[in-house]
């Protein structure tokens, strides 16, 4: 293959600088709405490593979809406000030109969207889609484009990609459209990749093998992702570090591992809970969370969970929770007054039987 | 099949399809069973495998090409119009998407009412008080929601909404396609509770129609599985989850994510999607993607035999045996 080699040379795989790829620090993303100011990220913090996989978790309005877009400079600009810090690789994204930014898009950093139909555009060959990216980034030629692409289908599983080239995107089902967006996404080697909601749309034996497609085609190119959910099952198994959002914050983050052995924040264990799983009985009862999430226009004061929480004290509903490393593990993070025991232990501990 | 006392709802040799352009959707073809008093039938199954055509069929929103709807002794299909809206009042429907299936600029009281208006000759007093009685019994206050618009509400407290509508003509027979889809996780928990709350309280018997596997689980005493119109394996949920005999079953299962990064991994991944409807594989529909098809499988269909107790499996080669 000559094409990889070329590709290596335009796109060199190791990083020289070391250090985290992204920076995120007190981020706030405010819209102006006719109910007045929606607060939809508010003062998030967090690095990504290279190579690395982040979930975000939080049910809808948590603002993840707003910091996924955030990070991609990818909002409508009237009525927005945003203060705070977003570097990529050395660069501010929040002051970004839009030139500036037309060169990182495709070719730095892209993103793989829930709707693979209204993504994608219906009136164009999905190998014209593919090889648009590839030829404006990398200044290859039609032919070389081409073949690029075919390579490309066939990475991300689409079986005949030399007659599917030619393919429009209605012609395609839901879980090869998906595929199509992840060739699309992956074509010029990014170094970031956010996914956001990419398996929602899609039904669990197809949602399986894409998320499977993402998991290979990132470890052979070391990608950073950032899988976007609201589903605590698409994540599980599917990063190194998760970070749970409520109310345009980040309640809770930690090493996957770590946050299900040992969660803090009453939230992230009510989240769990409130889920229904395969291993338990039928009419189990579910430990639901009362209430519903906080409208972002009017965040309740301290913690925006503490109306819900069942641990919540005077100081919870005046002063916000600052995120907080934990006391036995630095990577382990969160932002709560009165966080659960650390200890993993067994899920036979009542959680009454815990409170001081 | 045999043993079970007379069912509420049974459905024979169900077929609905839909033409379309010069072609024609197989979306349900050949579906039985039965739905006993008192029991929450879960029936699961991917886009496109006729579950909801199904949960519509019942009510006669679409209208089957064959088979019977027997409902508490009637068939359904063989009414009249003025017939079948008297005796569709005995089942209930709700739906997945509790916003629009709700008119923004009416009031809830209307809302729950509009059933009652229709049907029942209650004075103003009596009406409202059943009113207020729903909207307590799905945990609304009645004074604040009675008299705001529907589009004052957030989706949990729509799909609350509705379920107080269809409630308020004490139906016999409630059938939810996909309501908990649209939720987010926390008011999710909160509905399944209320249903099953609710299915106690009022004696439901309940057909709950969902893609969510744990969910499903979660409701339902008995769950069928449902592939390209057709129903490949019926079993008491347990059985089912921990004793699958379908190879379509047993794929579905193991490609579910739970929110547990030590949840085994070992899973069978089926590839490809489901075959198109308008022109399903010969045999056994799920051929094309099952590991273990052979020749027999193009040939002949599987009919829907029992392997156990209440379990019955429609598979040329299932996993267990009888």
């Amino acid at each position: 293959m000559t094409m990889a080699s070329e590709r290596s040379e335009n796109f060199p795989i190791h990083d020289e600088n070391p250090g985290p790829l992204l920076k995120v620090r007190d981020l706030r993303t405010t819209f102006t709405t006719p109910r007045g100011k929606l607060n939809a990220v508010d003062g998030v913090s967090f690095d990504l490593a290279r190579g690395e996989t982040l979930g975000i978790v939080g049910e809808s309005g948590s603002g993840k979809t707003v910091l996924s877009r955030s990070i991609m400079s990818l909002l409508p600009r009237s009525g927005l406000e945003q203060s705070g810090s977003i570097e990529f690789e050395g660069i501010e994204m929040l002051s970004a030109t839009p030139d500036v930014l037309r060169t990182l898009w495709g070719a730095k950093i892209s993103m793989v969207f829930q709707d693979p139909m209204t993504s994608l555009n219906p009136v164009v060959r999905i190998g014209r889609q593919i090889t648009e990216s590839l030829r404006l980034h990398t200044g290859m030629d039609k032919t070389e484009a081409n073949a690029m692409a075919v390579s490309l289908l066939t990475q991300v599983g689409i079986p005949s990609p030399e007659q599917r080239v030619r393919n429009y995107p209605h012609q395609l089902s839901g879980g090869m459209r998906q595929r199509v967006m992840i060739a699309i996404a992956l074509a010029c080697s990014p170094r970031l990749v956010l996914a956001d909601e990419p398996t929602t749309s899609l039904d669990v034996t197809v949602q399986a093998q894409i998320l499977d497609v993402l998991a290979k085609l990132q470890e052979e190119r070391h990608m950073s992702v950032i899988l976007v959910s609201h589903d605590l099952g698409v994540v599980a198994t599917r990063t190194d570090r998760i970070a749970v959002m409520y109310g345009g914050r980040i309640v809770e983050i930690a090493p996957t591992d770590r946050l299900f052995r040992a969660m803090a924040m009453p939230y992230t264990k009510a989240l769990v809970a409130s889920t229904p799983r395969l291993s338990q009985p039928s009419h189990v009862r579910l430990t639901a969370i009362e209430g519903r999430p906080p409208d972002l226009v009017h965040l309740p004061k301290g913690c925006a969970f503490s109306p819900r929480c069942s641990y919540a004290t005077d100081k919870c509903h005046s002063e916000v929770p600052p995120l907080t490393a934990s006391r036995d593990n630095a990577s382990h993070l969160f932002a709560c007054w009165n966080p659960l025991p650390s200890t993993p232990v067994a899920i036979t501990t009542t959680p009454g039987s815990s409170a001081s | 099949m045999t043993s079970m006392p007379t069912p509420l709802l049974s459905i024979q040799d169900l077929f609905v399809h839909f033409k379309k352009g010069r072609e024609v959707v197989q979306a349900v073809s050949g579906v039985s069973f039965d739905v006993v008093q008192g029991e929450t039938l879960g029936i699961v199954g991917e886009s496109g495998c006729g579950k909801s055509t199904t949960g519509r069929a019942i009510v006669q929103i679409e209208t089957p090409n064959s088979g019977a709807v027997v409902f508490d002794g009637t068939d359904l299909t063989k009414l009249k119009r003025s017939q079948l809206r008297k005796a569709r009042t005995g089942i209930q429907m709700i739906f997945q998407d509790p916003i629009s299936s709700l008119n923004p600029r009416r009031k809830i009281n209307d809302i729950v009412a509009e059933p009652l208006d229709i049907w029942k000759s209650e004075t103003g007093e009596e009406r409202d008080s059943t009113v207020r009685q729903m909207l307590e019994a799905v945990g609304l206050d009645p004074e604040i929601t009675g008299n705001r618009y529907a589009r004052e509400f957030s989706g949990g407290q729509c799909q609350r909404i509705s379920i107080a509508r269809a409630l308020v003509m004490r139906p016999k027979l409630l059938i939810c396609d996909e309501m908990v889809s649209s939720l987010d996780v926390s008011v999710q928990a909160q509905i399944l509770n209320l249903l099953e709350d609710l299915k106690a309280r009022y004696g439901l018997t309940v057909i709950f129609i969902a893609h969510d596997l744990a969910v499903v689980k979660n409701v339902s005493d008995r769950v069928a599985v449902m592939y390209l119109g057709r129903i490949c394996e019926v079993a008491p949920s347990d059985m089912l989850y921990s004793n699958p005999a379908h190879p379509y079953t047993e794929a579905l299962l193991s490609s579910a994510l739970e929110p547990d990064p030590s949840a085994p991994s070992a899973r069978i991944l089926l590839s490809g999607e489901p075959p198109s409807p308008i022109n399903p594989p010969s045999g056994c529909r799920f051929r094309t993607r099952c590991p273990r098809a052979e020749d027999r499988c193009a040939r002949e269909v599987p009919e829907l035999r029992e392997v156990g107790p209440g379990h019955s499996v429609a598979c040329h080669f299932p996993l267990v045996r009888a």
